[in-house]
């Protein structure tokens, strides 16, 4: 067993684990604590996947950006495990049980059929998610959409503090 | 190419705008006259320049130009924040010549994108109104979602084109029958760009918004924005989608009959200017999109001379209608004995966007009948705009009959014509005759502008 591999089963306990307590806890706080956790840990798959730039914007994006909204949302309607309502309905419970059941039936059965399930990582191999060939494509290619999508930022930031300034 | 030379002017006054928008404009036409730009910028061929292109960033920046001259002023009075809101509006100039020239969808969603975006700050800029601020958030909450709806189709159109590009001419969807993800993707893309020109199915949002957004934006908006919308609109299906035309042409022609009957219609039961223009901005959207559905030579002549004559009556009107204390019909009451000259040139554009001979607005009305006719298909079309446009004139001349026909109210009076005196200015009242000479030059000699298409 390489290290990679020993990586690889890490992170996915990690994920899974994440997802499962994410799920399970009371707290509304602690759920998206363990979600952020999912999320470094698929990141993690991704780097091992080679794809530098989706782990990084991952991070950013949703382990960053998003998570502190649902942590504010949360907090500011002061949701936690007193104010939920008691879960009554048992067949509701029945039911999702085995919907969740059957989709992960389905998506055993459709990656067993695939063909890339013998190889766990990529190490080394495999150039589409780095972040210099993104970096050579924004920058010869791309170039004059990314210098105009500057004038669309602007004109946001520009209209943003329009919108929030006090009037005198 | 021209962002760069916006962005220069950030930090200006009225006097600082006019003067970069001057020397855009001169740029602009050196390019159209020599074929040869000041700056050569290799754009990997995401943008192209063609006569068309160019004779209509022209036209957008001279309308632009009058805007600032004769409603600077106006701009000055909404807010705090003078010089941001014309660097807006040089963000949405620039948006519009993005639309006007883009080659790949990537362009055209930027350049949709940082026309939309501003126009969401505008409308909202008098903060101290509320219907303002539920304009700016209703439209910006619509906004939002047709954006959504025109990534959704430019994605659809990228997976389904055999070449996985985003450059509209290898869209191509071939003859015969379309792939479905092509079809999902242009029918995704009319219902975008539908909405961005206030379509019928689409254009709940337009008389709210016009409505609330300060008097001047509305201006703006309704002209300028409008026109660079329908720019888009042209490239993108004539480029991409127009070898499969006839398939489209049917949903095109009845969303055209839609605007133009329920834009005429409504209009005629407005109180408020303000708002009846905005239903009437509806039905002019309903005889520029016959061009569209023409989709010829006559069709882009006419467009480009819609453009013109319909911005430059636009802006004069809501000009005029700033200066009023009291924006319902009757608040023109008597207009034409207290101020001959506003009232007269009030007059030519309410004509022009009639479509009575002799001004631009019929002979631009005429290209776009011309155009429709020569296409051959759906003739009931042309003899419905004919008749949506015997409706609008019914709601023109209310205004002109108020102006010159009917007595001032007791009520209105006092403060209203006051106002309105006090506040013209001969300069102001010089460029609206000035306007109104280019709309009846334009209405005699349509070729001085439609000839600048074969120049090169």
């Amino acid at each position: 067993m390489s290290i990679t591999e020993i990586l690889f089963w890490f992170l996915s306990v990690l994920a899974v684990g994440g997802a499962m307590l994410l799920v399970a806890s009371k707290n509304p706080v602690h759920s998206i604590l363990y979600l952020i956790i999912t999320f470094f840990a698929v990141s993690g798959h991704y780097i091992l996947l080679n794809a530098q730039f989706l782990a990084i914007v991952n991070i950013i994006v949703y382990a960053g950006a998003i998570m502190v909204l649902f942590l504010f949302v949360v907090m500011l309607m002061n949701l936690n495990a007193d104010s939920e309502p008691p879960q009554k309905n048992r067949l509701l419970l029945y039911s999702g049980t085995i919907a969740g059941c059957c989709l992960l039936l389905v998506l055993v059965a459709a990656l067993k059929q695939s063909s890339t399930t013998s190889q766990l990582v990529e190490m080394g191999g495999g150039d589409a998610g780095l972040i210099k060939n993104l970096g050579m494509a924004l920058f010869s290619d791309y170039v004059f959409p990314f210098e105009i999508s500057s004038v669309l930022f602007l004109s946001a930031m520009i209209g943003a503090v329009v919108i929030s300034k006090k009037e005198a | 190419m021209f962002g760069g030379v916006f962005i220069k002017n950030k930090a200006m006054c009225k006097y600082l705008a006019i003067l970069g928008l001057l020397i855009v404009i001169l740029v602009n036409c050196m390019e159209l006259y020599s074929g040869e730009s000041l700056f050569a910028i290799d754009t990997n061929n995401m943008l192209s320049f063609n006569s068309f292109n160019l004779v209509f960033i022209t036209v957008a920046m001279v309308c632009t130009l009058i805007f600032f001259l004769l409603s600077g002023s106006d701009i000055e009075k909404v807010g705090a924040n003078v010089s941001e809101y014309f660097a807006l509006i040089f963000f949405v100039l620039c948006g519009v010549c993005l639309a006007a020239t883009f080659n790949t969808l990537l362009i055209l969603f930027i350049g949709i994108e940082i026309i939309s975006i501003p126009l969401y700050i505008l409308t909202g800029s008098d903060k101290r109104n509320l219907k303002s601020n539920e304009a700016a958030l209703k439209y910006f909450l619509m906004g939002a979602f047709s954006t959504g709806i025109m990534l959704m189709g430019i994605a659809f159109l990228y997976g389904g084109n055999p070449e996985g590009s985003f450059y509209i001419s290898s869209l191509n969807a071939g003859q015969g029958k379309m792939p479905v993800m092509i079809a999902i993707g242009l029918v995704f893309m009319l219902i975008a760009m539908s909405f961005k020109v206030s379509a019928v199915p689409f254009h709940f949002w337009t008389p709210d918004v016009y409505d609330g957004a300060p008097a001047v934006f509305t201006s703006f908006m309704a002209t300028i924005v409008k026109i660079g919308g329908f720019i888009a609109f042209i490239r993108l299906f004539e480029n991409s989608f127009g070898s499969v035309q006839p398939q489209w042409q049917l949903l095109i022609a009845i969303i055209t009959a839609a605007t133009l009957f329920i834009g005429n219609l409504t209009a005629v039961f407005q109180q408020s200017v303000k708002r009846m223009l905005a239903y009437s901005s509806i039905a002019q959207a309903g005889f520029m999109l016959l061009s569209i559905f023409a989709l010829n030579e006559a069709a882009k002549e006419g467009l480009i001379l819609y453009a013109a004559a319909y911005s430059l009556a636009t802006i004069g009107l809501f000009a005029i209608l700033i200066k009023m204390e009291d924006y319902t019909i009757e608040g023109f009451n008597g207009l034409g004995k207290k101020q001959p000259v506003l009232a007269v040139t009030a007059t030519v554009f309410l004509l022009s966007l009639t479509g009575i001979p002799l001004t631009a607005g019929f002979q631009s009305k005429f290209y776009m009948l011309m155009a429709a006719v020569r296409d051959g298909h759906h003739q009931w079309l042309v003899i419905f705009a004919v008749l949506c446009a015997a409706i609008s004139a019914y709601y023109y001349f209310k205004i002109i009959q108020a102006m010159f026909f009917k007595e001032v109210s007791l009520n209105t009076t006092s403060n209203n014509l006051l106002l309105a005196s006090a506040e013209t200015t001969s300069t102001f009242r010089g460029l609206l005759i000035f306007i109104a000479i280019l709309i009846i030059v334009l209405g005699l000699f349509p070729w001085l502008l439609t000839d600048w298409l074969h120049y090169q």
